[in-house]
């Protein structure tokens, strides 16, 4: 009879996965046609641009790598928010920890390395971006380890705070003696920026994120620590019994996170922009928090999710120079991916 | 100078105190919605179109709590009805209020409307000091006085606020009595969401008389902070609302006063604020936290 059992507990948990499949790929088709829908309302033919969309994409070289180039500080603000959720945190400071990775590099970057040859210089400025979303992530840690606060809000609150130092420094002590009072720092040493792929603006940022998450991916799903965090994340009660050591545990991921992020900051001073300013990155954090729930917080996934962000950001562009439409309304389809995510949560897990 | 920034405190807060009491009601009944940013980024550009249309700042003042309500009806639905993670589907209602306010609230950013004015209370805003900081601010703002304690009374005092609190610490005991928890805590992220919708038409319609991309820059975020700040009392929540408001204009005064101080260093300090106003509160309130609410922040639910 326990065979039996068995068999159909398996036939279930069977259909369970096609079904869940099933309705991811429906919240995922979902909210482009009711994005669709809006568009038509604006007289944008959205089969039409979704089209060209899928065409830029995959049509030529360069259209690739201006996807992927996008894609690549979604993936690591990505990590950076996914990699809590598996210890059962909502990091949200992806924004802030970006920012001020991205000040630290580029403080490292004009201060001590101009005259650095790249291969000393590069590693070194990645891993001041490092230090600097780590070192902004720790307040988040602190306050939730030390002072008992809640991540999610701290983490949000500490973003705006992170702006305002950017800001500061850009029009301050970072500023460009050059720039005739613009609120921008100096321009980083040639030697700095990342190499570029041939025929693309595509740098090898792009890897790098590859590489991280792939070492998130590990060490989540095939080590002992990543066991423990996903212990922590899906039964903290359990955790508490096993004696772990939630504290410190909740600690280090946090600042782990933060400089996932920060490295991300660092990619975009040293690989697009090259200078510091203060609206370096903006909306990256939320981009790539977003990311991660559609890809249910999985290192792997996530990849493909960061790469349709990108898709759909460089869409952006498209319908902003083709229709008139801002750019910022293809938040709104991002949004609504979310929200059909979301909304069908809880028919997955059953 | 002083009287300066409390007039200011009152003036700058007032948009985040209504919002806060907002989102009282809602956490009361065991809901976070941080998507309360989101319903004041509505709140502000409808208030602000409905007023540019018909000159009237009250229906636009509506418009907006409506907008407000509208956009917690996104959070109540996933909340409550597909059983999505809170925390996450509120930072999605805000990132949702960006991009909506950014694409609609193009057309309006240069438009100009006559919104509310500081109306002085005749006698009352003639006693020196006190009358200049109290009896001389926009209509909003005195119902907004007026809204702390009638919410203190509703929550404290009635059967209804019995209720309120019922779903947000046992809903077994709501359940027990025939009354259905959910359309409870609907009710109550939507009065949530139309007073964030109302707090943000007072910041477009009453305090600036404009409407700026992303205007609200944070204040639904500090108005969740403040009501956990508060530890869900409406007294406490508007006391640490005119505190945020305080740092802002304080910021201005130091400004007009031309202090060499970074601006920078100003535009933090209300942000900042409100974190250790957090910290400091924190350690005494564990067991005044809503049930059904700290499992949400412990994020077992």
């Amino acid at each position: 009879m326990s065979i039996a059992a068995t068999i159909t507990k398996d036939n279930k948990s069977f259909l369970a996965r096609n079904q869940s499949w099933m309705i991811q790929s429906a919240a995922i088709i979902a909210p482009f046609i009711v994005f669709g829908i809006f568009l038509t309302f604006y007289e944008v033919n959205p089969i039409e641009l979704y089209w060209s969309m899928v065409q830029t994409t995959f049509g030529n070289l360069y259209g690739f790598g201006e996807v992927l180039l996008k894609a690549t500080p979604f993936i690591l603000t990505g990590l950076a928010a996914a990699l809590p959720a598996k210890a059962g945190l909502v990091n949200v400071g992806g924004e802030g920890q970006l920012a001020i990775g991205a000040l630290f590099a580029t403080w490292f970057a004009v201060f001590y390395l101009d005259t650095m040859p790249a291969m000393i210089g590069i590693p070194i400025m990645l891993l001041a971006g490092a230090c600097g979303g780590a070192v902004w992530a720790g307040l988040v840690a602190v306050l939730k380890v030390k002072g008992k606060l809640n991540e999610t809000i701290t983490s949000v609150l500490l973003n705006y705070v992170a702006v305002f130092i950017v800001g500061f420094f850009v029009h301050g002590m970072l500023k460009d003696p050059n720039s005739f009072n613009w609120p921008f720092s100096p321009e980083i040493a040639n030697t700095l920026r990342l190499p570029i792929i041939n025929n693309t603006r595509l740098h090898v940022g792009f890897m790098i994120a590859i590489v991280l998450a792939i070492i998130v991916w590990f060490v989540l799903s095939k080590t002992r620590l990543g066991f423990k965090i996903r212990v922590l994340g899906s039964n903290r009660l359990a955790a508490e019994r096993a004696g772990f050591q939630i504290n410190k545990m909740y600690f280090w991921v946090l600042i782990a996170a933060g400089a996932l992020a920060g490295i991300a900051g660092m990619i975009e001073i040293a690989g697009i922009e090259g200078r510091l300013r203060a609206s370096v990155g903006t909306n990256f954090g939320y981009l790539g928090f977003l990311a991660a729930m559609m890809a249910w917080n999985h290192p792997l996934r996530l990849m493909a999710s960061a790469f349709l962000l990108g898709m759909i950001s460089v869409a952006g562009n498209k319908l902003e120079i083709f229709s008139g439409l801002p750019s910022s309304s293809v938040n709104i389809l991002m949004a609504l991916v979310l929200f059909f995510i979301l909304g069908s949560g809880k028919l997955v897990k059953k | 100078m002083i009287a300066d920034i409390l007039t200011g405190a009152i003036r700058s807060g007032t948009s985040v105190m209504i919002a806060s009491q907002g989102e009282l009601i809602s956490e009361r009944a065991g809901v976070i919605n941080l998507g309360t940013e989101g319903s004041m980024l509505c709140g502000a550009l409808g208030g602000f179109a409905v007023t540019v249309w018909t000159g009237n700042p009250w229906i636009g003042t509506l418009a907006g709590g409506i907008c407000g309500l509208l956009i917690s009806l996104i959070h109540a639905f996933l909340v409550l009805s597909c059983g999505a993670n809170q925390l996450a589907t509120g930072l999605t209602i805000m990132f949702f209020g960006m991009g909506v306010t950014a694409f609609f609230g193009k057309n309006f950013v240069s438009q100009q409307i006559v919104g509310f004015n500081p109306v002085p209370i005749p006698y009352l805003s003639d006693i020196p000091f006190i009358g200049k900081i109290l009896f001389n601010h926009d209509p909003l703002t005195y119902l907004s006085l007026l809204l702390v304690p009638v919410l203190w009374y509703v929550i404290f005092r009635t059967r209804l606020g019995v209720i309120l609190r019922a779903a947000g610490e046992r809903e077994e005991v709501l359940f027990a009595s025939g009354i259905n928890p959910k359309l409870v805590r609907y009710l109550a992220v939507l009065a949530g969401g139309f007073l964030a919708g109302i707090g943000g038409a007072q910041l477009s319609v009453a305090y600036t008389h404009s409407w700026v991309e992303n205007m609200v820059a944070g204040r639904g975020v500090v108005a969740v902070a403040l009501v956990i700040f508060a530890s869900w009392k409406p007294l406490k929540a508007m006391i640490g609302a005119y505190l945020f408001g305080a740092a802002q204009a304080l910021q201005l005064t130091v400004q007009q006063q031309g202090l060499a101080i970074s601006p920078y260093f100003l535009f933090m300090v209300p942000y900042v604020l409100t974190l250790v106003a957090l910290l400091i509160v924190e350690r005494r309130k564990q067991s005044q936290t809503p049930e059904a609410l700290g499992k949400v922040l412990a994020g077992s639910s």
